[in-house]
C-alpha cells in the first residue's frame, strides 16, 4: 500500500492512477440500500426503458465512489483528497451481464501550496466518455 | 391492568386483520436493510433461472409484515415473545407499481393463565396461505392501543 | 452431492453485531412499520424499555451472518437456498448501541427429494452473555446442477 506518494517529477499530463471496475446490477442493489438512493432507474430495467434508457444506469454517486476509490487506492490515506469535482456526462448503463468502468487520474497541475490538482476520466467502451472531474489531493 | 385487556378476550377472536402492499421496491428496500441480496428477490432473469414464476418477496419480509400486524395491535414490538412461521408458498411480486396484496389476520387460540396471549396469524395472497403454522405467542400490554 | 451429515453439530464462531439506531430505523422504513418504539426513546420508554427497541425480526440481521458463515463453509450459493420455516423465542428487547453476540449451529441434515433440509440454530446473547433470541430456521438446499445458471449475480 502507497503511504506516502513521490510529490515531485509526476509531469502534468503523467497517469497517476488507472483502474478498470466492473459494475453488475448486484453492486446497484446494493449501493442503493447503503445509499439510501432508491431511484427505480438503478434497479428496474422497466422504469429505465420507459424512461427511454436501455437499462439501468449507475447511480452518478457510485462512478464517484469509484473515482474516490481509485484515489483513495493511489494516495493510501483517503483523507489526501481534499476535494473532488465531477460531471455526469452520459448515464453509464448497465446491462444484466455487467459493465466495465474505466478511470484515469492525470496530473492538471502542481499548486504553490503543494497539493496537486488531478484531471480525472470515467469511460466505458463503446460509449466513449461519461463523466470527467478534478480533484485536489494532497501527495 | 393486564388481566383486564386479558379477560376481553376469548379463543377464536379475531384480533387483526389488514392487507399489505409489497412491490418490487419494497424488495428492493428490504434487501438494503436486511442485508439479503439475493437475486430472485430483484433480477427476473435469476428468479426464472431458478424455476421461479418471477421475482419473490424475501421470505422475512412477508414474516415482518404479519408481525408488524401483531406489533401495531399490542403497540409494544416487545411484547412478543416467540413468533414462528413456515414458508409455504412463495410470494410472486409483479414488475408494477401496485405489487401484491397479502392479507394477514390473527386469531386467539389460547388465552394463558400466565397472562400470554397465543395467536394463530393467516396469511394469504390470492386466497392461498403463503406462510402457514404461523404462530406467536404475546403479553399484552397495559397500554396497549385500542382497537380500531 | 448431498450434505455430509457427520458435520451435524458445528458450531460456527460467535458473530458480533452492532445495534445501532440507524439500522433500526431503516430496516422499520423497508418492512413499512411506523411503530413510535422504534424511532423515538420516549416512546419505547413509554413500553417500560430503556431507549428504542428494534422490529421483532430485525434480529435476522445478526442471524443471517451466521447463515452466510454456514453457507461458505459448506459451499453453498445463496441462489439454491430456500427459507422453509423461521422461529424466533425472544427473551429480551435487542440493546440498541451495544454488540451482540450470535453463535450458530448446524442442528440437522436431512435429504429430501434430493434436496438438503439444514436445520440452524441461532443463539443471540448480549455483552453480559444473558439470552436475547433464539432464532430455529430450517433451510432447504437444492442441488447444485438443478439451477440452469448462475444465479449467483
Amino acid at each position: 500500500m502507497t503511504s506516502s506518494v513521490p510529490d515531485s517529477g509526476l509531469a502534468s499530463g503523467a497517469v497517476v492512477a488507472g483502474e478498470e471496475y466492473r459494475l453488475s446490477r448486484a453492486d446497484l442493489v446494493r449501493y442503493a440500500g447503503a445509499s439510501g438512493d432508491f431511484n427505480p432507474l438503478h434497479w428496474s430495467p422497466r422504469i429505465a426503458a420507459a424512461a427511454g434508457l436501455p437499462g439501468v444506469i449507475a447511480h452518478g454517486t457510485l462512478v464517484l465512489g469509484l473515482v474516490t476509490r481509485l484515489l483513495a487506492g493511489w494516495l493510501g490515506d483517503p483523507a489526501r483528497i481534499t476535494e473532488v469535482t465531477f460531471r455526469f456526462v452520459r448515464p453509464v448503463v448497465v446491462p444484466d451481464d455487467g459493465v466495465t468502468v474505466t478511470l484515469q487520474a492525470r496530473v492538471a497541475e502542481h499548486r504553490p501550496d503543494g497539493r496537486l490538482a488531478l484531471t480525472v476520466v470515467a469511460s466505458v467502451a463503446g460509449t466513449g466518455c461519461v463523466g470527467r472531474g478534478r480533484a485536489i489531493v494532497r501527495p | 391492568m393486564t388481566e383486564r385487556v386479558t379477560e376481553q378476550l376469548v379463543v377464536g377472536d379475531v384480533v387483526a386483520d389488514h392487507m399489505y402492499w409489497i412491490t418490487r421496491e419494497n424488495l428492493v428496500r428490504y434487501a438494503g436493510a436486511s442485508g439479503d441480496f439475493n437475486p430472485i428477490h430483484w433480477n427476473e432473469r435469476v428468479a426464472k433461472s431458478v424455476g421461479l414464476p418471477g421475482v419473490i418477496a424475501h421470505g422475512m419480509l412477508t414474516m415482518a409484515l404479519a408481525g408488524r400486524l401483531l406489533t401495531d395491535w399490542l403497540g409494544d414490538p416487545a411484547a412478543v415473545v416467540e413468533y414462528g412461521v413456515r414458508f409455504a408458498r412463495p410470494v410472486v411480486v409483479p414488475d408494477d407499481d401496485v405489487g401484491v396484496a397479502v392479507r394477514v389476520a390473527a386469531a386467539v387460540t389460547d388465552v394463558r393463565d400466565d397472562g400470554l396471549v397465543a395467536l394463530e396469524l393467516t396469511v394469504k395472497v390470492d386466497e392461498q396461505k403463503v406462510l402457514t403454522q404461523a404462530r406467536a405467542l404475546c403479553r399484552l400490554p397495559a397500554d396497549r392501543p385500542s382497537q380500531p | 452431492m448431498p450434505i455430509d451429515p457427520s458435520i451435524v453439530g458445528r458450531v460456527y464462531p460467535p458473530q458480533i453485531y452492532e445495534v445501532s439506531r440507524e439500522k433500526i430505523r431503516e430496516f422499520a422504513e423497508a418492512i413499512g412499520d411506523a411503530n413510535p418504539a422504534y424511532v423515538d426513546t420516549a416512546a419505547a420508554r413509554g413500553y417500560g424499555h430503556a431507549d428504542v427497541v428494534a422490529p421483532p425480526t430485525f434480529v435476522m440481521i445478526p442471524v443471517m451472518n451466521g447463515f452466510d458463515l454456514l453457507m461458505k463453509d459448506l459451499g453453498i450459493e445463496f441462489a439454491r437456498v430456500v427459507h422453509v420455516d423461521q422461529r424466533f423465542t425472544y427473551s429480551q428487547p435487542l440493546p440498541v448501541g451495544s454488540r451482540v453476540e450470535a453463535t450458530t449451529r448446524l442442528d440437522g441434515v436431512r435429504a429430501v427429494a434430493g434436496n438438503d433440509l439444514l436445520k440452524i440454530r441461532t443463539e443471540v446473547r448480549g455483552e453480559d452473555g444473558s439470552d436475547i433470541c433464539l432464532s430455529e430456521a430450517t433451510l432447504l438446499v437444492r442441488p447444485e446442477d438443478s439451477d440452469g445458471g448462475d444465479a449467483s449475480d
